[in-house]
């Protein structure tokens, strides 16, 4: 309560904007936003990824792939970007400067995840775009699910490294355990191996890794509601416990 | 009315006692100094009474409030530079106090600041690139920013050369010249003599005087030395017949001369009289240096 009436509305403008261009000013920001557009743009060049393909049930690869990579930025900004900031933060010191600022550590993670989610927005619109208008990919099944589901799994995998952002020390102590999240989720998702060629039983635990749960909503998979009460699942028990457990130092 | 006062403060880090029992008033518009060797528990103080770390003990009052159960109105009030802390490396100066600014209800023109603290061509560095001094300015402007009532400086000439230490010392002063109470952590005797107004002299955990610097220095003793090299041949005799002086020895052609009270005064009267010339004369008086190793029982360790 306190916390809102002394710290200014303008404050947690500023600090978002400083986040924002921060972050861009790391050259790691392009990998995190450019090298899945890139990847689309390359994979839209391929003819062999163009045509219907039996085994993809006469979908393109394009198709299945587009998803995929619209994936990897929230995964890239919420794993890795994220927790690593933050991390570099704590360990020079930054946030035991801003500890004696009147900002509120929950003032703090919300601008970050603001500038995460403003990012991984906007490189998911860029590369459905791509997409869409020049290869001819469309949304599969039902918009409304693949939205929801979209919104609610990015949500999930910035709550998880919002988690690992408030309690990692250390840069590379952020990155062993964001990177393997990363890769339990683009695994998940059949980035490495389509999800309808794995075993049942890795196919159903993969509905319970944030973006495995996506990828199911998006292709019809199992239970809609059941996806997306995971996905929010991890959201509210990750967010604020990231809020509550936050470390200055 | 008193600004920050401190009664009987007790930290522990697990089984490390860091301090163990420190009181303390600092008054409106002084510049008073916490004094102590490495690890005499400054840092931990200050800490506590800037509300980053609750005390196990005794009573904090900053500005009349409590730092831990009113810490978002203490942010308000109290600028503090701690003793360890960072800026992201590319962050310019200019967005630095933007960013701070934008975080109080009142805050000072960052631009304006910048150029009272000498960073005005400096506003577009990123914050890796600028020297230590230049870092060291900008902590100060940033606990500057929000027109705090009180700011708590520790260590803030520590690893900076003589000259950027003697730039920040009158950058203390103009803050302090602008009604802002100082509470500033050193272990620079100089830096203690030339800016406090008084001095706690914390030693493991605890206060062992509060006093101004001069006063500090006195406790250590009236004991003074002089050393000269006399124009002529001179008696010892003649000084050693004065009351004020304790001890006379030669070391080649100087004179070392210690004593008590007027012992200068004594001295060169005699000279006088005995129409001798001290040639490369000087005098030592007790320190604050010398007060710190008498009062504390060992050198500053640093
Ligand atoms: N976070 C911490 N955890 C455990 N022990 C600590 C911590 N911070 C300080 N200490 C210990 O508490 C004691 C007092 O430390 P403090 O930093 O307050 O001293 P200081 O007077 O500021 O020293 P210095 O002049 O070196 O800055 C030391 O023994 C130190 O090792
Ligand atoms: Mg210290």
């Amino acid at each position: 309560m306190s916390t809102v009436l002394h710290f200014p509305r303008r404050g947690l403008r500023t600090l978002t904007a400083i986040q924002a261009k921060l972050l861009l000013r790391e050259p790691a920001a392009l990998v995190w936003l450019g090298l899945p557009i890139v990847l689309v743009v390359v994979f839209g060049n391929i003819p062999a990824f163009l045509t219907p393909a039996a085994d993809l049930g006469g979908k393109r690869v394009i198709d299945v792939y587009v998803p995929t990579l619209a994936a990897m930025v929230p995964l890239f900004l919420a794993c890795t970007a994220l927790p690593m900031t933050m991390a570099s933060w704590r360990e020079k010191d930054v946030l035991r400067r801003l500890s004696v600022s009147p900002v509120p550590a929950a003032g703090m993670l919300a601008a970050l995840v603001a500038v995460m989610a403003a990012l991984a927005t906007a490189g998911v619109a860029v590369i459905v775009a791509i997409g869409a208008l020049a290869f001819d990919v469309s949304t599969p099944g039902n918009p409304g699910a693949v939205l929801a589901s979209f919104v609610l799994g990015a949500a999930a995998v910035l709550a998880l490294g919002l988690l690992i952002a408030a309690r990692a020390r250390t840069g590379p102590a952020a990155s062993a355990m964001g990177v393997p999240l990363m890769i339990l989720n683009f695994f998940a998702s059949g980035l490495y191996f389509p999800v309808a060629q794995m075993p049942h039983l890795l196919q159903r635990v993969c509905e319970f890794i944030p973006f495995g749960a996506v990828t199911a909503a998006w292709s019809g998979q199992g239970q809609l509601w059941q996806h997306l009460l995971v996905l929010a699942g991890y959201t509210a028990v990750a967010g604020p416990l990231a809020a509550r457990t936050f470390r200055w130092e | 009315m008193a600004v920050i006062e401190v009664e009987h403060l007790h930290k522990r880090y697990g089984h490390v006692t860091a301090v163990r029992d420190v009181s303390f008033q600092v008054e409106q518009g002084e510049i008073f100094g916490i004094l102590g060797p490495n690890g005499a528990g400054k840092t931990t103080t200050v800490e506590c009474l800037s509300g980053l770390r609750q005390a196990d003990g005794g009573r904090v009052s900053v500005l009349g409030l409590d730092p831990v159960r009113q810490r978002d109105e203490l942010r308000q009030v109290l600028g503090v530079q701690l003793q360890s802390s960072g800026l992201p490396d590319k962050l310019r100066v200019r967005e630095a106090l933007e960013l701070y600014a934008s975080f109080h209800r009142q805050p000072a023109d960052p631009v304006e600041l910048m150029h009272r603290l000498g960073l005005a061509e400096k506003a577009g560095a990123r914050y890796k690139k600028l020297s230590g001094g230049q870092q060291q300015r900008l902590a100060i402007a940033l606990a500057m920013i929000g027109r705090p009532r009180a700011v708590v400086l520790d260590e803030l000439t520590t690893g900076l050369d003589p000259h950027a230490r003697r730039t920040t010392w009158g950058l203390v002063e103009q803050v302090r010249d602008t009604g802002v109470t100082v509470l500033l952590v050193t272990h620079f005797m100089e830096e203690a003599e030339r800016l406090c107004d008084r001095v706690a002299l914390i030693d493991r955990g605890e206060v062992v005087a509060v006093d101004t610097p001069a006063g500090l220095a006195a406790r250590a003793g009236q004991r003074q030395r002089m050393r000269f090299r006399p124009s002529a041949p001179l008696d010892e005799e003649l000084l050693r017949a004065l009351p004020e002086v304790a001890e006379v020895a030669w070391h080649g052609p100087v004179v070392e001369i210690s004593g008590t009270g007027n012992l200068v005064h004594a001295v060169t009267a005699q000279l006088a009289r005995a129409q001798i010339i001290a040639a490369d004369l000087r005098v030592e008086q007790a320190s604050l240096d010398d007060a710190f190793i008498a009062l504390t029982g060992h050198p500053d360790t640093d």
